[in-house]
């Protein structure tokens, strides 16, 4: 009955499954052709990530997915040298926290650095990951 | 809750903390219910309220608390599930208490169990987590408390052997706590820190809990039938404060002030007591900078103050601040969401002069600290302090 031979599944890295708490399909459709787009509550001008139903600042639900440059500067990071389930074949990677000039920090990985060179407040830009479903995910690299 | 002494924690339980003890949280709340009916000669339908904490194991089932007054044979009149992570277990004493004077009930079990490291699997937190979180690989908590140990770093002067002298504290404590994990049971020296690996630099193994089983919990009453009950212990819970989403919508608040800037000196001002007041400390520790932090927040020192603050005071049981004197969450092990109860039936147990070899002389008053929930971007989701007094 028992298969003591089957091989253990590696858990897949996750990825992300839009549209599950809210209708995110604008910020995955700009992500196909690489721009960023964020959430500005139009009363008072403020912007807000991650993506919400309504606004954090009006409670209105009136939110506009906009265009950002994503140049940004390096806000905090750390080298992951025990893995998040799914990512034990990346290891180690970094984790960073980026703030943007709108006002939002965004949680990403950051890629084309050894990690030795990494100070806060440093510049950095985009760069866009290619997942293995082929969705174009955020992430940074030193500018 | 504003210093009245009309409500009282009148007894206390806890089981050993084991990692992978493959008991449920049931099982593990019995133990704790029998040991408080034992210590107060009561029976189970002496007791009237039922305040449970949320847990890791058992969070799948929508009706946990119901569940668990008809597992131990209690009928509550009021029944409470708290889901305000490591905050639940003092969260719920401030509810009892605020249920016990509204005349909802007049004994309530504050209960907080979980096999987390057992069943493990079952909670799921989703919501933006599958987007904008799993993909990247933050390793929870670990991670996030690395982005914050590397911010503190930026900003102030954060000596390693503050920290290394926190974790061989801790450690002593738990060598004397038959309660805490036999895994952590083992001497550290401050080297055995500094050289101990990193899992999300710059945060070390040793700066971290391990996830275990276990529970604990306390009765809560009236003042007035705890003397009708003839119960010989009583504590009172003075003051208490507590906050959730801290700054919510400002996006770019420093990631390092945290809801206890807000939550310890309101707690203090409740109690009208300074921090020199504060005879013992058992604070919330899932990660030692986090006691850096409440120290720095709720004003023993001041910002960036918190290492040589460390090195300059002595947080061992007879020392001048004891600290998480049943070795904290870090040294006893981490009960899964019943870990917010293991350093607040420590403040219970030694205010009620049972810390046997790990004794604090005068145990007049204690503030005890929770913290709960891991957020995006920020620090932990909610903050409270519970000042206690005999």
């Amino acid at each position: 009955m028992n298969t003591p031979s089957t091989p253990v599944k590696k858990t897949p890295r996750p990825l992300p499954k839009a549209n599950v708490y809210m209708d995110t399909s604008p910020f995955w459709e700009a992500a196909q052709q690489r721009r960023l787009v964020i959430q500005r509550c139009p009363k008072t001008g403020r912007f807000q990530f991650f993506p919400r139903p309504g606004s954090v600042f009006s409670g209105r639900r009136d939110t506009v997915w906009t265009e950002v440059s994503g140049n940004g500067t390096l806000y905090s990071w750390t080298v992951t040298r025990s893995a998040w389930p799914g990512h034990e074949d990346r290891t180690p990677y970094i984790c960073a926290y980026v703030e943007l000039p709108e006002g939002v920090r965004i949680l990403c990985n950051l890629f084309n650095t050894d990690g030795v060179e990494l100070s806060i407040g440093m510049p950095v830009k985009l760069y866009w990951e290619v997942l293995e479903n082929g969705t174009l995910y955020p992430a940074f690299q030193p500018a | 809750m504003n210093k009245k002494r009309d409500v009282a924690i009148v007894a206390y339980g806890e089981t050993k903390i084991e990692f992978r003890g493959g008991k449920s949280a049931y099982d593990l709340a019995s133990e704790v219910f029998a040991q408080i009916l034992e210590k107060t000669g009561l029976v189970p339908e002496d007791i009237d309220g039922l305040a449970v904490s949320e847990t890791m194991s058992e969070t799948h089932n929508p009706f946990y608390s119901v569940y668990m007054a008809e597992m131990l044979g209690i009928t509550p009149r009021w029944n409470q599930v708290t889901g305000l992570g490591g905050c639940s277990a003092i969260a719920n004493v401030a509810r009892a208490a605020s249920a016990i004077r509204e005349g909802y009930c007049e004994t309530v079990l504050v209960l907080a169990a979980d096999a987390q490291s057992s069943m493990r699997g079952t909670a799921e937190q989703g919501a933006q987590r599958h987007e904008f979180q799993y993909p990247t690989g933050l390793k929870g908590p670990v991670g996030v408390f690395g982005l914050m140990t590397q911010r503190y770093r930026h900003l102030y002067d954060l000596k390693d052997e503050a920290l290394a002298k926190l974790a061989v504290t801790q450690r002593n404590h738990a060598l004397l706590n038959e309660n805490a994990c036999e895994k952590l049971r083992k001497p550290i020296t401050e080297a055995d820190y500094l050289t101990s690996k990193y899992v999300s630099d710059p945060l070390r193994m040793l700066d971290s809990v391990m996830v275990c089983d276990g529970a604990n919990g306390v009765l809560v009453t009236s003042t007035k039938n705890a003397k009708r009950l003839n119960l010989k212990k009583a504590i009172y819970p003075t003051a208490y404060s507590e906050i959730t989403s801290y700054k919510s919508f400002d996006f770019t608040a420093e990631i390092i002030d945290t809801g206890f800037s807000v939550v310890g000196p309101e707690a203090l001002r409740k109690a009208g007591m300074g921090v020199k007041d504060v005879r013992m400390l058992q604070a919330y520790d899932d990660f030692l900078i986090a006691l850096m932090l409440v120290m720095e927040q709720v004003g023993f020192c001041g910002p960036g103050e918190a290492s040589e603050y460390i090195l300059s005071h002595d947080f061992s049981f007879s020392g001048d601040l004891p600290l998480n004197t049943g070795g904290g969450q870090i040294s006893a092990g981490q009960a899964g969401l019943a870990g917010g109860g293991t350093n607040f039936v420590e403040a219970v147990r030694q205010m009620f002069e049972e810390g046997g070899a790990r004794q604090i002389s005068n145990p007049v008053n204690a503030m005890v600290t929770g913290i709960g929930m891991i957020p995006y971007g920020r620090n932990w989701g909610v903050s409270n302090v519970l000042i206690l007094e005999q």
